[in-house]
């Protein structure tokens, strides 16, 4: 119990001497995860809209492919894009691993199924009337989707909060890809990790306290988008 | 929407130029976790990247990943303890112009009331056979880090294969092991710097053998070799190695403390 | 008398079952056609496939004289012609200004002469000052008014509009009646359907009775009516498919 109560203590202070280390991993998550979430909305809502809209043969298996997706362990895919960034890799002289944008590519990649799959869930579930009265009133096929969309926004949305609550609060991703350099590639949940590895649990708590904080005033943010 | 998208590509491209705006030229060195968290670096490395205008990355890993990224040409510099390892790294053509650093020294810490009786032995190896017969519960490293690579050449020296519930391979770094054996009543072969981190507060294990020429712990540093990887910073990386060596980095080595306790040691101007 | 609409042997069947079966029917240009029939009998698909929004299985369909484009892309210029308004009209979150102008602001037409159109087309539906009104909290009749007035603003050559009559209360089925008998008058092709016989009795205009999915009257002499034997098959009421965007 105390040292929950001293955690406490202890993010207060970094929080309000807004010491620099701490401020640089909270700057790099958000970065990051900004980055990814929003490439993982411009891959991931036509995705789902075009999956959600139309009929196939495969459609089943797509879809029960994005749920297997969305629930693979962050370190299974920090591996296999690890293979692929490394000097050794087929990405290799690109030069990208441990460098912020190998952590956007990796959490891109976590995002990308939950809200392709949030997303073809929301079309289905959309009212059938949608598009029809969009496309009556004159609407080209490309315009009749984007309304369905703004209709469905609220929906959507929600499918980006979650996305953006996995890849804020993810380490797999960030350790293996950006390597928890410090200044540059080290995030609230690597510096946790860390922290943790040097048994400074107080401490560590202390950053996953400050984390739970900024997460909630995104999603307060991303709340009223949606009340709009 | 837009609001937000606009918000959030605003904080990546500041993240972003911030970033391209660090200081020039950017070196990549792996090294241990051990010697990250021994707070070294965050002392030794400002002077260099001053003086030569840019930043040094560091990627602490375990020994062996620390490595790896050598030899996958990943970085460009690394300063490891792991001697045998190093010599056969240096062999493969993965490195070139490996120099001495520094040293510190392993030690084994236990309960205070030493169940296996190690305080009187009289090397280390006699120590991990005292251990053994008594079956006193002993936490290793278990993932092929420096540390681990100094335990198994102890379990050699005794002549013996550590086998039974007893001893127990965490696979864990070494902050992660000391509690473990501070929770399990149990001896583990630590580094003394991450011990003497731990000492005030972490945990209530006692140095119960040290001092013995076998736990000797030296560090190398090794460019990575450019023949093998063109694309790897060499002459920074020389420049760093020239750093270190040299008689500012070696200045800086020597009067780092923790805890109030120097943590590494100089050679003397011959080296070892 | 000119048909814009010229249907031949027109089959319109889903998953198996054939919902539309027409072996010819014309349909005059700035007249009032009363679409009646059972529930079920074929009227809302027949509706459906006149906005362009439900292709047909088989058969020909010339619009205005040229045959239309079935699963071309340019399809919904033909749409842009043609507007439906369906018996329970979806209006869109936002207010009745944007209901109202979506038609208009999905064909590029500037923001001045927009807010023109609405007014005149919120004037013709009893509606004016509602602009700012949210399109999710009015009632039932002014939800029909709305998705009328919607309608009106693009001055479609030819309105559609299912049960326009049915399930709103008596003002706003009066106002609305008024308004539909005015609509040929100023050159649109108006064709509603009904299930209750006295509305096509009070609107005149012209008859297609349609019994499961076939065409049984269609008075009107110019036209030649098709007395065709009564079939009996079950059908469904779907909504536009994807296949026709």
């Amino acid at each position: 119990m105390g040292f929950i109560a001293e955690s406490l203590a202890t993010s207060a202070a970094l929080i309000v001497s807004l010491d620099p280390e701490v401020f640089a991993t909270v700057t790099t998550s958000l970065a990051v995860s900004s980055c990814a979430i929003v490439l993982a909305a411009v891959i991931g809502v036509p995705t789902g809209v075009a999956v959600g809209l139309h009929d196939f043969p495969l459609k089943r298996a797509v879809i029960t492919l994005l749920n297997t997706l969305m629930a693979m362990p962050t370190v299974v895919v920090g591996l296999l894009l690890y293979g692929i960034l490394s000097r050794q890799g087929p990405m290799g002289p690109l030069g990208l691993l441990f460098t912020p944008s190998a952590m956007v590519i990796g959490q891109t990649l976590l995002a990308v199924p939950i809200v392709a799959n949030y997303t073809v869930g929301v079309v289905q579930g959309a009212d059938p009337r949608i598009l029809p009265t969009a496309l009556t009133l004159g609407a080209s096929p490309l315009q009749g989707v984007l309304q369905l969309v703004r209709q469905v926004r609220f929906g959507i949305i929600a499918a980006l909060i979650a996305g953006f609550g996995r890849i804020i609060a993810e380490v797999g991703v960030a350790m293996m890809l950006g390597g928890n350099i410090r200044g540059y590639t080290r995030t609230m949940t690597t510096a946790i990790a860390l922290e943790t590895s040097k048994g400074e649990f107080a401490f560590g708590l202390a950053l996953g306290m400050i984390l739970m904080a900024v997460a909630l005033v995104i999603n307060l943010f991303l709340n009223t988008l949606q009340q709009r | 929407m837009k609001l937000f998208t606009r918000f959030a590509l605003t904080l990546a491209l500041v993240a972003g130029l911030c970033s391209a705006a660090l200081a020039g030229e950017r070196l990549r060195m792996s090294t241990t976790t051990s010697t990250e968290n021994s707070g070294l670096l965050k002392v030794l490395l400002p002077p260099f990247e001053k003086r030569y205008n840019c930043t040094v990355d560091v990627i602490s890993v375990g020994t062996g990943k620390a490595l790896k990224l050598g030899e996958t040409g990943d970085v460009d510099v690394v300063l490891v303890h792991a001697r045998a390892l190093e010599d056969a790294f240096v062999a493969a053509g993965f490195g070139v112009n490996r120099r001495d650093v520094m040293y510190n020294d392993f030690i084994i810490i236990g309960p205070a009331n030493d169940p296996a009786g190690i305080k009187g032995a009289k090397t280390a190896a006699e120590a991990f056979k005292r251990i053994a017969a008594a079956h006193a519960p002993f936490i290793s490293r278990g993932d092929e880090s420096g540390t681990h690579q100094k335990e198994k050449e102890l379990w050699k020296a005794a002549a013996m294969k550590p086998a039974g519930s007893w001893y127990v391979e965490s696979g864990q770094g070494m902050g992660e092991v000391i509690t473990m054996a501070t929770e399990r009543r149990a001896y583990t072969l630590a580094d003394r710097g991450t011990y003497n981190a731990y000492r005030s507060g972490k945990t209530d294990l006692k140095i119960v053998f040290e001092g013995e020429k076998g736990l000797f712990n030296p560090y190398g540093v090794i460019a990575v070799n450019p023949k093998r990887f063109p694309h790897v910073k060499y002459d920074l990386a020389m420049k760093f190695i020239t750093y270190i060596t040299g008689p500012e980095g070696q200045g800086v080595i020597a009067s780092f403390k923790a805890h109030g306790e120097p943590v590494f040691f100089l050679y003397g101007p011959k080296g070892r | 008398m000119t048909s814009i609409y010229d249907i031949h042997d027109l089959t319109v069947a889903f998953g198996g079952r054939t919902v539309l079966d027409v072996h010819r029917l014309a349909i005059g240009t700035g007249r009032l056609h009363i679409l009646t029939g059972a529930n079920g009998a074929g009227k809302s698909t027949l509706l459906s496939l006149l906005a362009f929004l439900t292709p047909p299985t088989s058969g020909k369909v010339a619009f205005d004289n040229a045959p239309v484009p079935w699963g071309s892309p340019s399809l919904f210029r033909l749409r842009r012609q043609v507007t439906l308004m369906h018996q329970f009209p979806y209006l869109f979150s936002g207010s009745v200004f944007d209901n109202v102008a979506y038609g208009l602001e999905v064909r590029g037409m500037a923001a001045a002469e927009q807010r023109h159109r609405v007014a005149e087309a919120l004037a013709q539906t009893s509606l004016t000052g509602f602009e700012r009104r949210n399109a999710l909290k009015l009632s039932g009749g002014e939800v029909r008014r709305v998705a009328m007035a919607r309608a009106l603003a693009l001055r479609p050559r030819v309105l559609l509009l299912d049960e326009p009559l049915a399930n709103v209360d008596h003002e706003t089925a009066r106002l609305l009646e008024e308004l539909i008998a005015t609509l040929p008058k100023q050159g649109i092709c108006v064709i509603m359907t009904t299930h209750e016989p006295n509305h096509a009795d009070r609107l005149g205009g012209r008859t297609i009775h349609l019994v499961s999915g076939r065409v049984v009257q269609a008075d009107g002499a110019a036209e030649g009516p098709e007395p065709v034997a009564i079939a009996a098959a079950p059908v469904h009421r779907i909504a536009a498919t994807v296949s026709t965007l």
